[in-house]
């Protein structure tokens, strides 16, 4: 029963670090039809961004943490201007976005390694947080799994709220659900696709902050991010509580295997929950119907 | 109020507009008739900014030329051909969206209590998703929702479009209504009988061409319009 708790508690801490990636993933799906695979390498720019922060300019975990999520957030515009607003300027393929992103993502892990004050050395974060679990009984709850855990709570409510009451929330529903209708309301569908970038961009640099201090910062952590990918899909791409969801559970599966099964299976579990969800439920957990009647 | 001077649009190879011309005065109802294909849906997509053309659109003495967002602020207004609600929205939040651009709280809240006076099919329904209402309730909420921008001018593309003819007939008495309140309307539509009953002016488009225009009246008694598209024979 102990095992099983302390699986849970990290399940769901590390499941809520997914829940952070993959929203980046289902909002930029939800408006523009593909799957951005380019976010991977934003989340890792984030986790080095936080450890620069941290250790070369010294400032406070949250001001570092802040920091990161500001500067994914304009490297994730930064992107989409380059590399996608042409694309749409020229109504292109869903297809030429989806291998532009690839080359996107590829490009910002070689840019990392090239860079001669960083290269591809693996890089551990300062110890800011006491690595002595907190005690609750026979439980041992890690603080960094705690903080994980709250920080991507705080970030997943505030992401609802802001979806669900603002005006801006609205208006990128109405633009996730027809852009031509929502652009016909006046509302400007390019800063939607902006503030959607934006949005994103701004979990991923929080959610590689929480991963890098979690394990460890190297150019190909954002391979590691694909699993939030995954769960994107499992959740139902586009669908933001399909997202949550499935990262929450994908997260529960990854620990229980390592727990009882073997922590080399990890992977190739979540990679057989994927093509299974895909075989019988191709639309996801939460996957949008397309209910238009006319 | 809205002058189309010699619009010409291709799609590709295909010359959809081919130099239309036309002019919609202020309070009027006016409707271009024409088949499918013979590029009515084109002339609205140009004006409201969502296609690329040749010639000029001058709304109010300004020569249009902006992304569609910004022809909404100028108050046009465009209902588009298949309703386009959001389905994944509440029929309130549809409306509120109709008036996205506009900042006066106390003025929308009137608004939308006027429209739900029009409608009042959508108060009832208003904390429903729009998904699950019928195809005329759609139409409905697609109306009230353009006129939650205040328009000065509503284009509206086939309104009655799949609607049971009862249904038909409501539309038709709210363009009416609508047209009553000050606004300038400009409705394509393939149902000719009925767009030609309610409007002042017509036009008709073939294959990208105006091929005649006057009182509607005048038109409805063409014998060419009464065979082609009023299903009269000789």
């Amino acid at each position: 029963m102990t095992q099983f708790l302390q699986q849970l508690i990290n399940g769901l801490s590390i499941g809520s670090v997914y829940a952070l990636m993959a929203v980046g993933y289902s909002l930029v799906y939800s408006i523009m039809n593909f799957s951005n695979f380019a976010h991977g390498g934003v989340i890792m720019f984030g986790a080095y961004f936080g450890f620069f922060y941290l250790t070369l300019f010294r400032l406070p975990f949250t001001v570092a943490l802040l920091g990161a999520a500001i500067s994914t957030s304009i490297l994730a515009i930064i992107i989409e201007r380059t590399a996608y607003k042409p694309l749409r300027n020229r109504k292109a393929p869903f297809l030429y976005f989806i291998i532009c992103a690839m080359g996107m993502s590829i490009f910002l892990e070689n840019i990392i390694i090239a860079l001669p004050f960083i290269g591809p050395t693996f890089r551990t974060y300062p110890e800011i947080f006491s690595k002595t679990p907190i005690k609750i009984g026979s439980l041992a709850i890690g603080r960094l799994d705690l903080l994980m855990f709250i920080i991507s709570s705080i970030c997943l409510g505030l992401l609802v709220y802001f979806i669900d009451f603002t005006k801006i929330g609205k208006a990128i529903q109405a633009t996730s659900y027809n852009i031509k209708a929502s652009a016909l309301m006046g509302i400007n569908t390019d800063f939607i696709i902006i503030t959607v970038f934006a949005l994103g961009g701004f979990f991923a640099g929080i959610a590689g902050v929480l991963f890098g201090m979690k394990y460890t910062v190297y150019p190909q952590i954002g391979v590691i991010t694909n699993k939030s990918f995954i769960a994107a899909v499992f959740g139902g791409l586009g669908s933001l509580p399909g997202a949550v969801i499935g990262s929450i559970l994908l997260g529960i599966i990854e620990t229980f295997t390592s727990g009882y099964v073997s922590s080399q299976y990890r992977d190739l579990i979540a990679f057989v929950l994927l093509i299974a969800i895909l075989v019988i439920r191709p639309r996801g957990l939460m996957g949008k119907l397309n209910e238009d009647k006319a | 109020m809205l002058i189309i001077n010699n619009l010409h649009v291709y799609y590709g190879g295909i010359h959809a507009l081919k130099g239309v011309s036309l002019t919609v005065n202020k309070g009027e109802i006016l409707t271009i008739i024409g088949s499918n294909g013979a590029g009515k849906s084109t002339l609205l997509n140009s004006i409201s900014g969502f296609l690329k053309y040749k010639g000029e659109i001058i709304y109010k003495d300004q020569k249009l030329n902006f992304s569609p967002n910004k022809i909404v602020k100028m108050g046009i207004c465009h209902v588009p051909e298949g309703r386009l609600v959001f389905a994944n929205l509440t029929v309130e939040d549809n409306l509120l969206l109709g008036a996205y651009l506009r900042k006066n709280k106390k003025e929308i809240k009137e608004d939308l209590e006027k429209i739900y006076t029009l409608f009042p099919r959508l108060k009832e329904r208003k904390k429903q998703l729009s998904g699950t209402l019928s195809g005329g309730e759609q139409q409905m909420l697609a109306m009230g929702r353009g006129l939650m921008s205040n328009p000065d001018i509503m284009l509206l593309d086939e309104p009655s479009l799949g609607l049971a003819p009862l249904l038909v007939e409501t539309v038709f008495n709210i363009i009416t209504d609508i047209r009553n309140m000050g606004k300038t309307i400009l409705l394509v539509e393939q149902n000719a009988f009925k767009a030609l009953s309610i409007a002042d002016r017509a036009y008709v488009l073939e294959q990208g061409n105006i091929i005649m225009e006057g009182q509607s009246k005048d038109i409805a008694n063409n014998p060419k319009v009464k065979e082609a598209y009023l299903g009269v024979k000789k």
